[in-house]
């Protein structure tokens, strides 16, 4: 059993005959790691409702009842925020300290407060750009619009954690560094490089939450999306594949299946991102050579993504019967394959023939919605039921292994509500965008289109309640766990046994 | 396939590393599939880049191989690929920007009486109901005119394309004969049994409806086609035709926010007055 082993490591290192948890504790810095978790999950659950809220005024949009604050446009902000930053950001500041920690045998560097400091910087980031975006105040770049304040604090918090956390790879007791890490690497470089250069802008004044970007036309859409692109590329992908390198070989109990692989995937991944961003551009005022090598640099994308894949199914693959018994494998295969279908579709659409037809429809937020529900937050549960017992010393596990099940279900079936209701609105709404009558003028009104789409959106809000109802169970599920472990902490004192929950 | 086969990685070593006690790596060589494919991906970009605008050099740019033939001063001129020419080609070639030119060239060059011979060129030139006729499409009470100068019309008849061929015609001299234009009899009696569908907003006997906007069918007040205009009993069929398959949306905006009601009101009387009113 993996949880054995796991506590045989811990144990092993100093504390001797003292139980794994309370050596754990002192060897590794797990408080960190718990409250990024614990944050995770509350701004998954606020996001992904603020979520369900606007897909819902889509199909009904009485739902904004006149209120400035809850419309379209202003939530929309807070729901991609939340659950980019808030959700996705938390877990991986929680796992990326977890990971580094245990595989480099080493506890986190700059001491308890460095660490503390990124915890409470992020969240304060975090909530603060929402509540400003709901008041009015946005700078108006996608996936960027924390005004400049927010931008540079947030640009302070993230050099710390890029401190700590190369700190804590340098002083590592171990003699290699587990390719975990390698991700989670270029992860906070490059959303370093990418948060600084593309907020870079001139405040109206020092009083004011208003700015002027420093670039304009079209270099600044170039710049724009070369860090919305690469938001996707390293805070989603690189990232999270550090996280499947280690929670999957983990679960799985077996080793990682070729570290070539992953070397060369590794690479050519963190080469190829940096150059695609402006295929969210085609058909505008930019020069067609860059259309190309947008193009062109993400079809040449599609393999070193599928390479992930490929490891991390491969990995899997020697333990296909803990499929039936073990329902944090599913969210693990599950997450894998929804991220190679949704980077094998990533690179169909870059294509400008492809492009003409999606772009600006309802099938652009279905593909980015197969990747961070199916990949990102899949891959996320999964890792998260793997480690909560452990940081809260719950040897038998989550608290229910059958809401698990539940909540892996509730959560597939969303997803696949949630897209293919978005092929239909897309591909369709692109179509008829693109239709023509008889005599060559446009075939359907813009409004004919929005009909077409009431129902489909429907479908998709419907989706959305699914994999919300599978977070709030998870939730649930998590506070049973953490309950648990508190009170058998208490009996086990009271009865005077060291064995604390092991 | 490499992707099932589970019993591989058990034959190959592993790094020799370990890590957090249980972590290690297998060192399988690539996937052969995965290494070919991702070759063959690297050929497609290289012919990609050959074939158009890749690579900024200095102050320009690898222009490409591909070029396209565009029109330019009456002679057909090969221009290099790039989106602005793609552009202006869709606009000379494709089969929708053809018709569109082609539409617009004929009634340019056409008469004004040939186009009286020929309706099909006011395809969609707009028509106006007549205000002095005394045939009121929504009501011609002072309190109706006043209402929908308020609040503006919507006029919607749905397309009907399923009704083709015979029972097309059938229907269509149908409708002419209920304002006593003289046509096929047979044919029209025919068509009596699918107008059941329209009289649901013209009415059984075909009177229209106000409360709908419906127009009277029988009182040879047109005031979308110009039925009493065309020459033939064909051509005025050929009209009825085209208003069955394609239907009729015709919007009017309501005026309560741009004039004062005083405004809508003298408005109201003088609308009225031009036919006498109801």
């Amino acid at each position: 059993m993996t949880m054995s082993t796991t506590a045989g490591t811990m144990a092993g290192a100093k504390a001797g005959s003292m139980a794994g948890k309370t050596a754990a504790v002192e060897q590794y810095n797990y408080d960190i790691v718990k409250k990024f978790a614990i944050m995770s999950l509350v701004w998954g659950v606020l996001g992904m409702f603020a979520g369900v809220w606007i897909a819902s005024e889509l199909a009904w949009p009485f739902l904004n009842f006149d209120v400035a604050e809850i419309t379209f446009g202003r939530l929309r902000p807070v729901h991609t925020t939340l659950v980019i930053f808030g959700f996705g950001g938390s877990a991986l500041f929680a796992t990326s300290y977890y990971i580094v920690q245990r595989t480099c045998q080493a506890r986190l560097w700059g001491g308890r407060w460095l660490a503390e400091f990124t915890f409470w910087g992020w969240q304060v980031g975090v909530g603060a750009g929402v509540i400003l975006y709901m008041l009015g105040f946005t700078q108006g770049r996608e996936y960027a619009e924390f005004v400049w304040p927010l931008d540079i604090a947030i640009a302070v918090v993230w050099v710390t954690y890029f401190l700590v956390y190369t700190m804590t790879l340098v002083k590592r007791s171990q003699p290699h560094i587990y390719v975990a890490n390698w991700f989670f690497m270029a992860f906070i470089l490059a959303t370093a490089l990418l948060h600084i250069f593309n907020n870079l802008a001139v405040p109206v004044s020092f009083t004011s939450l208003e700015s002027y970007s420093l670039f304009s036309g079209v270099q600044d859409a170039m710049t724009q999306w070369w860090y919305g692109h690469n938001a996707v590329g390293f805070f989603l992908t690189a990232a999270f594949l550090g996280m499947m390198y280690y929670f999957v070989p983990k679960q799985a109990g077996r080793p990682i299946y070729s570290y070539r692989l992953s070397i060369v995937h590794f690479w050519a991944l963190s080469f190829l991102y940096m150059w695609v961003g402006t295929h969210h551009l085609h058909w505008t005022a930019i020069p067609d050579w860059t259309s190309t090598l947008a193009a062109t640099f993400s079809i040449l994308l599609l393999l070193p993504s599928w390479g992930g894949m490929i490891n991390g199914v491969m990995t899997l693959s020697g333990a296909w019967d803990k499929l039936r018994t073990d329902p944090i494998i599913l969210f693990m295969i599950t997450a894998l394959s929804f991220y190679g279908m949704s980077t094998f579709e990533g690179p169909l659409m870059s294509l400008k023939s492809v492009n003409a037809l999606s772009h600006y429809t309802d099938w652009t937020v279905g593909h980015v919605h197969s990747g961070a529900l199916g990949w990102v937050a899949m891959i996320t549960f999964g890792s998260f039921y793997h480690l909560i017992p452990r940081l809260w010393g719950v040897a038998k596990g989550m608290h229910s292994t059958k809401l698990i099940y539940v909540h892996f279900w509730l959560a597939t079936i969303g997803i696949v509500l949630y897209i293919s209701s978005l092929w239909v609105a897309g591909i369709g709404q692109g179509l008829m965008l693109r239709a023509f009558d008889e005599y060559g003028n446009l075939g359907y009104t813009f409004i004919e289109t929005v009909t077409f789409m009431h129902l489909p959106y429907v479908v998709r809000a419907i989706g959305g309640m699914f994999f919300l109802a599978g977070i709030i169970l998870m939730v649930y599920n998590v506070y049973m766990t953490i309950a648990g472990a508190k009170r058998s902490v208490e009996v086990d004192v009271t009865a005077g046994s060291a064995a604390v929950a092991r | 396939m490499a992707l099932s086969s589970d019993k591989k990685p058990a034959q190959v070593e592993t790094t020799g590393h370990v890590w957090d006690g249980d972590l290690r790596e297998y060192n399988n060589p690539l996937p052969r599939w995965w290494l070919w494919t991702f070759y063959a991906t690297i050929v497609f970009t290289i012919v990609y880049w050959i074939m158009y605008p890749a690579w900024p050099v200095f102050k320009t740019f690898t222009p490409g191989l591909s070029t396209l033939t565009i029109e330019q001063d009456g002679k057909m001129v090969e221009v290099p690929w790039n989106s602005r020419y793609l552009f202006i080609q869709e606009m000379q070639t494709s089969p929708s920007a053809v018709r569109q030119r082609e539409f617009v060239e004929k009634v340019s060059n056409a008469s004004f009486e040939q186009i009286v011979a020929d309706p099909s060129m006011l395809a969609f030139a707009p028509s106006y109901p007549s205000l002095a006729d005394n045939e009121w499409l929504w009501g011609g009470s002072f309190a109706t005119i006043s209402n929908d100068l308020h609040k503006g019309l919507k006029g919607n008849m749905p397309a009907f394309p399923t009704i083709q061929g015979a029972a097309l015609t059938d229907l269509s001299n149908h409708v002419l004969s209920l304002s006593g234009i003289e046509v096929d009899a047979a044919s029209a009696s025919r068509g009596k049994a699918s107008f059941a569908m329209c009289a649901a907003c013209h009415g059984a006997d075909g009177k229209g409806n106000p409360m709908l906007g419906a127009p009277n069918l029988t009182d040879m007040a047109w005031s979308n086609i110009d039925v009493v205009g065309a020459s033939t009993v064909d051509a005025k069929r050929t009209m009825i035709e085209g208003v069955v398959s394609k239907g009729i949306q015709r919007e009017m905006p309501g005026f309560a926010n741009r004039l004062t009601p005083v405004e809508i009101k003298m408005l109201t009387v003088y609308v009225h007055e031009l036919s006498g009113g109801q």
